[in-house]
């Protein structure tokens, strides 16, 4: 990692941090918390999909589960509403990586485009199942205890933790990458087949990162339901939400560490803005449509990877123009 | 030098960071919230979903609430200050719901809120408005699950849903044995505002010996809904109870029914009749007739208040009586109940108005009279059936009141 | 449970299923042809049910009459699309990247139409929506059987057009092998642009059938694209048999089950079958041989 890109990371983590305390408006910090809330997901995301190139559809499943698991247990368990209830936070992610091994033992029997389907199949059979059983609250939803923090400070704690979620997902995905478990996944983005040759026991590599991705989502999942107050089955079970996390890494780059959390930072961001500053909504379909055509067309690759091909690009020419400029005054000299 | 860049970098950041803080508190210090000066307009916030699933209902409730501002306007808006609507799209999205309300208060600084459109939204909306102090009044967030979250700031101006059905069900027990039908068929989409009311309607309807042959959920995502409606049919009951939201479930409905030449004797559904013109254009004007549907309102109403509504109404964006969304109403009453709880406390201040309509005080609306309950239901109102008699919308139960004209039963016969 | 109604959800498997095969047909022959997953199919129906709609309340031309104006209109939006946006997609990434544009275009259509017809449903109707006839004691609505005969017309043109012409037999090369088509000197990228149009102008038949058979807007092509690709992915991404096939089993499938067991768990039961299906077979039910890695 050069000196540049260390700086970038750091000055992100900076502004990400200083922000509640930069912007105090409610409205801007409730944005601040859903981007954050996205950006963990696509991190943690990319990490399997990304990595193996094995494009997953139902990361809902996850999402929905974290979001129960939240809102079953504190409903149950009569907690008293407030910080505790935090804790349930990991409780979702790990419930989440749990329900994933069954689904990832189906699912990732097939190779790559089937996978897609399966996981959106398995997908709706949870939403549905959500809908229709008695223990979910099924389509009245479940309304958790409601915390009633003075609204000028109330979304902050739920910034902090989120931002704790996108740090843990940004660690784990860079600690993976550069382990042996890491290569063995990009060993099968790039010939499976190859890597099962090579003695990559497949199989395992893929449902582990598929569970261990599965973690972050679920608690993001947990703590969106705590911070919303009130879940229903199609907004905790959202389709648009698996779309969502998928096109914000690829717009950011797929693969890389920066691309997916800078994808989501855009996205979430823009489109909440958006919805909020145009109240008039089929103009802002179509503004939405036509400013993410442009950016798929023009950086096919994701910003990540079209801003490093410029910066290496730029980076080559200036240093073959020293070169040259070298030659030309040893040329004189001599 | 790398590390020495890094430290660098973190120090340059540092001093921009205490300086932006600095800068935020002064500006955290300036934003206080106050009386309301002499000759400013009131801003009220709302959220509506303008956008997505429920944008056909919430584009009637922006047209309520701007109706409403009109008016009222027109007679020295609120305590002499002129109302401003500040109106967010939601996309029917629960996360853009609670971003639009915080921006609203904290950012727009409105002195009130009035409520989105569907029960889906209130409770997140609500809570929003809770943590703030502010009131939280809507029309249309009416479903059980709203109340069940015991938040001391929800006003349901509306009827509370669960109960719609009843005057249906009381008359339709109360004909004489040989009018009476013998069977019924409950059918409903699986939707938080319709699945609640039809056991009610069952329970009276089946203790009058109207035999239930059926009693169906469908999935309310659903967009093909011949499989259901043939077999609904098929069942041939005299009787059908259908719970819809929106006009093109009533309407594939109606078409395979008329497919499969079955025409009950009579034939509720819990919404998408009382959407007027929008209601005639999808399923045909002729074949609306004898259609009914339960509510607390229609734009035949013989209130004096609704009778002003309608006539500006008409005014503004022409049409029928019949033509008007009950939406419209709804969100009127919204803005009626909050005139009347402003003026009654003298100021914009939340706290008071929350105690106000909590005292139990009757108040009119253009749905009739409103007394809330602890929990914010409306516990004033009649429920009504309306039902289309050719192109004419009228109010036909209950059957005691001298508004009501009697009831077309059994249903005409299909003719499209 | 009573006999007929199960007769009619097999009836209405067969002749709504037939309808949703058209629809079908188009996606997966983009795909088989392009790699292409075309998430816009949704909203192009609905915009072929708006262009009869208006054609209809306008110029009081009959629905399926009106089919000559709105076919060629929507096979030349499919090439307009194909032009400029699809024609530019490359790589390794390809379909993957087609998903995200194809619905970066769904978007646009779908504000475009909320902003021309306003998002109150709307439905096509005409003589023969609402009335039904009567045969061997079963009733048939003519709607559905004139949707019917319109997508038998239809499939069996296409049909005769890919394996009775010269243009069809390097459409199905193309489907086969892209690269080795192209090695015998077709020209795969005109195949691809002209197998975009008609897969986008099968729609307007598509949608004008939908738009008489229920009140839409812009935002029933969600509900649409999820069951049209459901539908191509069990029948195996590229079969046009499979397609057709696919289709009327799962409307069937979802009609039986709604009438026998409960609407609820319908949905449910066509993705069961389809995990279990696909667990069995990757390649959909007539999909052909996936590559080593694909």
């Amino acid at each position: 990692m050069g000196h540049w890109s260390r700086a970038v990371w750091v000055l992100g983590l900076v502004a990400l941090a200083l922000f509640p305390v930069v912007v105090t408006s409610p409205a801007y910090v409730a944005i601040g918390v859903f981007t954050l809330i996205y950006m963990a997901c696509a991190s943690s995301w990319n990490m399997f999909s990304g990595y193996t190139g094995y494009i997953a559809l139902g990361s809902a499943v996850s999402y929905g589960v974290g979001a129960y698991t939240m809102a079953l247990v504190s409903i149950h368990a009569n907690m008293a509403p407030g910080a505790a209830m935090f804790w349930l936070v990991p409780l979702g992610g790990l419930v989440a990586s749990l329900v994933a091994l069954p689904i990832g033992a189906i699912a990732l029997r097939v190779r790559r485009h089937t996978f897609v389907v399966i996981t959106i199949a398995i997908f709706f059979v949870f939403q549905l199942t959500a809908i229709n059983a008695g223990f979910t609250g099924s389509t009245s939803g479940l309304i958790l205890p409601f915390i009633s923090w003075n609204e000028s400070y109330y979304n902050v704690p739920f910034y902090y933790v989120a931002l704790g979620l996108v740090i843990f997902a940004t660690i784990l995905s860079a600690l993976v990458r550069r382990s042996r478990f890491g290569l063995q996944m990009l060993a099968i983005r790039d010939d499976e087949d190859r890597a099962l040759g090579l003695g990559v026991r497949t199989t395992s590599v893929k449902l582990t990162g598929f569970a261990l991705a599965q973690f972050t989502i679920g608690m993001a999942g947990a703590l969106y339901a705590m911070f919303v107050g009130q879940i229903f089955p199609q907004f905790v079970f959202d389709p648009l939400f698996d779309v969502s996390i998928a096109l914000m890494a690829f717009l950011g780059g797929l693969g890389t560490l920066a691309g997916p959390l800078l994808g989501a930072l855009i996205l979430e961001s823009f489109q909440q803005w958006l919805t909020l500053t145009f109240s008039n909504s089929s103009l802002y379909l179509i503004l939405f449509g036509a400013l993410f055509l442009l950016v798929i067309l023009f950086m096919p690759q994701g910003i990540v990877v079209f801003i490093r091909d410029r910066v290496t690009r730029r980076a080559a020419r200036e240093k073959a123009a020293v070169a040259a400029a070298e030659t030309t005054l040893a040329g004189s000299r001599a | 030098m790398k590390r020495k860049s890094t430290v660098r970098v973190l120090a340059a950041t540092t001093v921009a960071a205490a300086s932006l803080i600095t800068m935020a508190a002064a500006s955290t210090a300036s934003a206080s919230s106050g009386g309301l000066a002499k000759g400013a307009p009131v801003n009220i916030g709302i959220s509506l979903s303008l956008s997505g699933d429920f944008s056909a209902d919430g584009q009637a409730f922006e047209r309520g609430y701007q109706l409403w501002a009109k008016e009222q306007n027109a007679s020295g808006g609120l305590l002499g200050h002129k109302i401003n609507l500040i109106i967010k799209s939601d996309a029917s999205s629960p996360t853009q719901v609670v971003t639009n309300y915080q921006d609203l208060i904290s950012q727009s600084h409105v002195q009130l809120v009035f409520g989105p459109f569907s029960s889906l939204l209130t409770v997140p909306a609500a809570q929003t408005a809770e943590r703030f102090g502010y009131a939280m009044v809507e029309g249309a967030g009416g479903a059980p699950s709203v109340f069940q979250a015991h938040l001391s700031n929800v006003f349901d101006v509306s009827l509370p849903v669960a109960n719609d059905l009843m005057p249906f069900a009381t008359w339709i027990s109360s004909l004489p044995k040989g009018q009476r039908p013998t069977s019924a068929y409950y059918v409903t989409s699986n939707d938080p505002f319709t699945e609640p009311q039809l056991p009610v309607a069952q329970k009276i309807m089946s203790k009058a010996g109207i035999k239930s042959l059926g009693f169906t959920v469908f999935p309310a995502e659903v967009t093909d809904y011949t499989s259901i409606a043939d077999k609904v049919a098929a069942a041939k009951a005299q009787v059908v109870v259908l719970g819809s939201v929106d006009v093109p479930t009533v309407s594939a409905f109606m078409q395979a029914f008329e497919q499969a030449h079955y025409n009950p004797k009579a034939f509720i559904a819990t919404g998408g009749p009382d959407q007027g013109a929008a209601f005639l254009k999808a399923v045909g004007a002729k074949n609306a007739s004898g259609m009914m549907v339960p509510n607390a309102w229609y734009g035949g109403s013989a209130n004096k208040l609704s009778k002003a509504m309608v006539a500006a109404y008409i005014k503004q964006y022409g049409g029928t009586p019949a033509d008007i969304n009950s939406d419209v109403a709804e969100a009127y009453s919204v803005g009626e109940v909050m005139t009347q709880a402003v003026q009654a406390t003298g100021g914009f201040d939340n706290a008071k108005i929350i105690a106000y309509l909590h005292s139990g005080k009757v108040m009119s609306s253009v749905q009739g009279p409103v007394k809330f309950n602890k929990l914010g239901e409306n516990i004033d109102p009649t429920a009504f059936t309306f039902q289309w008699q050719g192109t004419q919308f009228v109010q036909v139960n209950p059957v005691n009141d001298p508004n009501s004209v009697k009831v077309l039963f059994p249903k005409p016969a299909w003719k499209s | 449970m009573s006999g007929s109604a199960l007769t009619y959800a097999i009836i209405d498997g067969v002749l709504t299923g037939s309808v949703y095969a058209l629809m079908a047909t188009g996606l997966t022959l983009i795909f088989g042809v392009m790699d292409i997953i075309n998430i816009a199919q949704g909203i192009f129906v609905v915009l072929g049910a708006y262009l009869s709609y208006e054609i209809q309340l306008h110029w009081g031309i009959d629905p399926f009459v009106g089919l000559l104006i709105t076919i060629p209109t929507l096979f030349v939006v499919g090439i307009v699309v194909e032009r400029a946006f699809m024609s530019r997609l490359k790589g390794p990434e390809k379909t993957a990247m087609s998903i995200l544009v194809t619905y970066a275009v769904s978007l646009l259509i779908e504000g475009s139409l909320n902003m021309i017809f306003s998002v109150n449903d709307v439905q096509i109707n005409a003589w023969y929506v609402n009335r039904s006839f009567k045969l061997f004691g079963v009733y048939f609505a003519y709607i559905y059987v004139f949707g019917f005969i319109l997508a038998v017309v239809l499939l069996t043109a296409l049909w005769a057009l890919l394996y009775r012409t010269r243009f069809g037999a390097s459409v199905r090369a193309s489907l086969a092998d892209q690269t080795a088509a192209a090695l015998i000197g077709i020209n795969v990228r005109r195949v691809a642009t002209i197998c975009f149009g008609i897969g986008t102008a099968v729609t307007a038949a598509g949608g004008m059938v939908f738009g008489a058979t229920n009140a839409f807007n812009a935002s029933s092509s969600y509900d649409l694209i999820s069951r049209l690709l459901t539908i191509i992915v069990l029948g195996g991404m590229g079969s046009l048999g499979g397609a057709l096939v696919a289709s009327i089993g799962m409307v069937m499938l979802e009609d039986v089950v709604g009438v026998v067991w409960s609407p609820v768990w319908s949905t449910m039961t066509f993705f069961i079958v389809l995990v279990i299906v696909l667990s069995l077979r990757p390649q959909g039910l007539f999909g052909k041989q996936l590559a080593r890695t694909a």
